[in-house]
């Protein structure tokens, strides 16, 4: 296989791995172990554990970068002292949060308590692995990603509010009330907007929506729908303005008040690894994926595994925005969060799609070039 | 949406774009360095601070303003320390015991003072009180420690404070000019000599008192025919004098 994809890494990784098992065992067993049977198992495994340490690694990482842009936001440093430029410090706090005793509420609903934060975090996970980090670099090449992805992504409302009922608190049933509320209402001008750049590029294979984006990147002829993307985003990640649901003052951590240690820490994790997603989501969406515009000199993008440095640089800098908004802008009442939902954000994401449609029709815009035709 | 508040409060550049230019603009200005000053490695006393905390105070300041009239841990300096226990009387929270430090002899030891910080309220009435100058407050802030016990500053570690050199911080209060003086009470005093032998600056001195004609039937006092003196430009009131005496025949009086 002449690209290096994931599948392909796990699959070498496994063969080499077995192949070596393989040397020291007795000729019937060697046969058995080095079968591509076997290989093909034992490269299914390798490659879910090494996107399970990609989304982890890569959501811890996010929080210290998070802490650290914030910090200068507020005109401090964040963490400084674990690690290089405290890198490793939220490392230390997981570690913490794992060592943790686990505590439930005696008239909580066992099954629904421990379920909400499990599936909330795996579901998180499910969309990790599906969006493409590079070319191939991704589970499932199937023709529906980008659908299924928000699928997924939209299940969210019902794990954190099956997690707050459990959790017989009136403040967490409180915040997963406005969740699931904050959620849906956000959910129609996301998919509206999802749907302008479904129109221009053809597709809903998240790979060919970024190598529609080869003669400019989406952001520039729908920057309408970005604009109602990245308010989505922020709605559906709860972060700063849109964090109602959990709401730290008034709320207690909304619909995780109760929960504490590890359980914690997966709701934590989950809602970095969304907000990771999201961010991924608005890189291939609009802004070119893990590819660079052709006026890059060729030796900035040929380097090996360049595609997932240039994505994860792009990632991080939109996430970068993201916190950009939070140090920014206060939390809205929830009348206004849902106003500007219902009667802003839907009419801005119609109007994207009516300019996507447009945009398809003349096929050319004066600044940005022609798109190639659909469905290519 | 037809009241202000609602218009308002979906004003786009007035809610968005405003704060998120103020927060570049912070973000741009704490690339650099941001305001905070990274504690343990870097110190607000530090040289290069100093400009920062006379804007943040307001006002300039110099060596001696704002930093030094900080009231931290004391600074002992053991020599000069005349043991007259002004410093534990005056101590409002007795955070302040005498405790017996080499260098006196064995029958009037020396006392120096030791400290209770878990105890102290920093309010520096025993600097004020030390007529010898020789307890003063420093700079020095950090007190943090491991133990409770570790709170108690020994006169030695007092002293080891004051080696440091650190800016002293002199709370003497001017002395009012009619402050009591040590009065006699005549006769009562039966001359023990004890003032005397206690009195941390030797200021008192026995007299002679010529021994009364007994007269028929009278039985003198059983004592020694002697009086102190307070030599009152040395006393630095002091009261040991008056703890001392057997007979409480010393008292505060109005200056004579």
């Amino acid at each position: 296989m002449s690209q290096v994809t994931l599948y392909s890494v796990a699959y070498t990784l496994s063969d080499d791995l077995l192949r070596a098992i393989g040397s020291v065992l007795p000729a019937s067993a060697r046969s058995w172990v080095t079968s591509s049977d076997a290989v093909t198992a034992l490269a299914l495994l390798v490659f879910g554990a090494i996107l399970l340490a990609a989304s982890m690694i890569n959501t811890i990482v996010l929080i210290w970068w998070e802490r650290k842009l914030l910090g200068r936001f507020m005109d401090r440093r964040g963490a400084m002292h674990v690690g290089y430029a405290g890198l490793l410090q939220n490392f230390a706090d997981g570690l913490k949060l794992f060592r943790k005793h686990t505590f439930r509420p005696r008239e909580a609903d066992s099954l629904g308590f421990y379920f909400g934060p499990t599936a909330y975090l795996a579901t998180s996970m499910m969309i990790f692995g599906l969006l493409p980090i590079s070319s191939g670099w991704n589970a499932g090449a199937i023709p529906l990603t980008l659908l299924l992805a928000l699928a997924i992504f939209s299940f969210a409302p019902l794990f954190i509010f099956v997690s707050a009922w459990s959790s017989n608190n009136k403040y967490s049933l409180m915040g997963g009330m406005r969740s699931a509320a904050q959620m849906i209402a956000y959910e129609v001008p996301l998919l509206l907007a999802v749907v302008a750049v479904i129109i221009v590029a053809g597709s809903f294979d998240l790979t060919t929506i970024v190598y529609e984006q080869q003669n400019y990147w989406f952001w520039g002829p729908l920057v309408v729908a970005l604009i109602v993307f990245v308010a989505g985003m922020l709605a559906e990640m709860e972060r700063i303005p849109f964090d109602l649901p959990e709401a730290e003052a008034e709320l207690v951590e909304g619909w995780n008040t109760e929960y504490g240690g590890m359980l914690f820490a997966f709701f934590m994790l989950a809602d970095y690894l969304r907000a990771l997603v999201g961010s991924i989501l608005v890189v291939l969406l609009f802004l070119g994926g893990w590819t660079l515009p052709s006026w890059v000199p060729g030796s900035l993008t040929s380097f090996p595994l360049a595609g997932i440095v240039w994505f994860m640089v792009k990632t991080y800098l939109v996430f970068g925005l993201f916190v950009w908004v939070r140090a920014a802008l206060p939390r809205v009442r929830t009348d206004q969060l849902l106003r500007v939902g219902w009667n802003r954000m839907i009419p801005l994401a119609l109007l994207s799609v009516f300019l996507a449609a447009v945009l398809v029709t003349v096929r050319c815009v004066p600044v940005f070039g022609c798109v190639p035709s659909p469905g290519v | 949406m037809t009241d202000g508040e609602s218009a308002a409060a979906s004003n786009p550049v007035l809610y968005v774009v405003r704060p998120m230019a103020t927060a570049a603009r912070q973000f741009a200005k704490s690339l650099v360095r941001p305001s905070t000053i990274v504690y343990p490695f870097e110190r607000l006393e530090d040289p290069q601070f100093r400009g920062e905390v006379a804007v943040a105070a307001g006002k300039p300041i110099g060596v001696g303003a704002i930093w030094d009239n900080y009231r931290g841990v004391h600074a002992l300096n053991v020599a000069t320390c005349i043991s007259c226990n002004l410093c534990a009387f005056s101590c409002p929270d007795l955070c302040i015991e005498m405790v017996t430090v080499p260098g006196g002899d064995p029958k009037h030891p020396k006392k120096c003072p030791e400290i209770d910080y878990g105890k102290c309220s920093y309010c520096g009435f025993c600097s004020d009180a030390c007529p010898e100058g020789c307890l003063t407050m420093t700079t020095r802030y950090e007190l943090a420690t491991a133990k409770r016990a570790e709170m108690v500053y020994s006169p030695a570690k007092l002293y080891e404070v004051f080696q440091h050199k650190l800016p002293m911080n002199p709370i003497r209060l001017e002395r009012p000019a009619n402050e009591d003086a040590i009065l006699l009470d005549p006769p009562l005093c039966i001359g023990c000599n004890a003032c005397a032998r206690d009195c941390p600056t030797q200021c008192i001195t026995m007299l002679d008192v010529p021994k009364p004609e007994a007269k028929p039937g009278e039985k003198l006092p059983k004592r020694i025919w002697k009086e102190p003196v307070v030599n009152d430009s040395d006393c630095v009131r002091c009261g040991t004098c008056i703890s001392v005496c057997p007979k409480e025949c010393l008292f505060w009086g109005g200056r004579a």
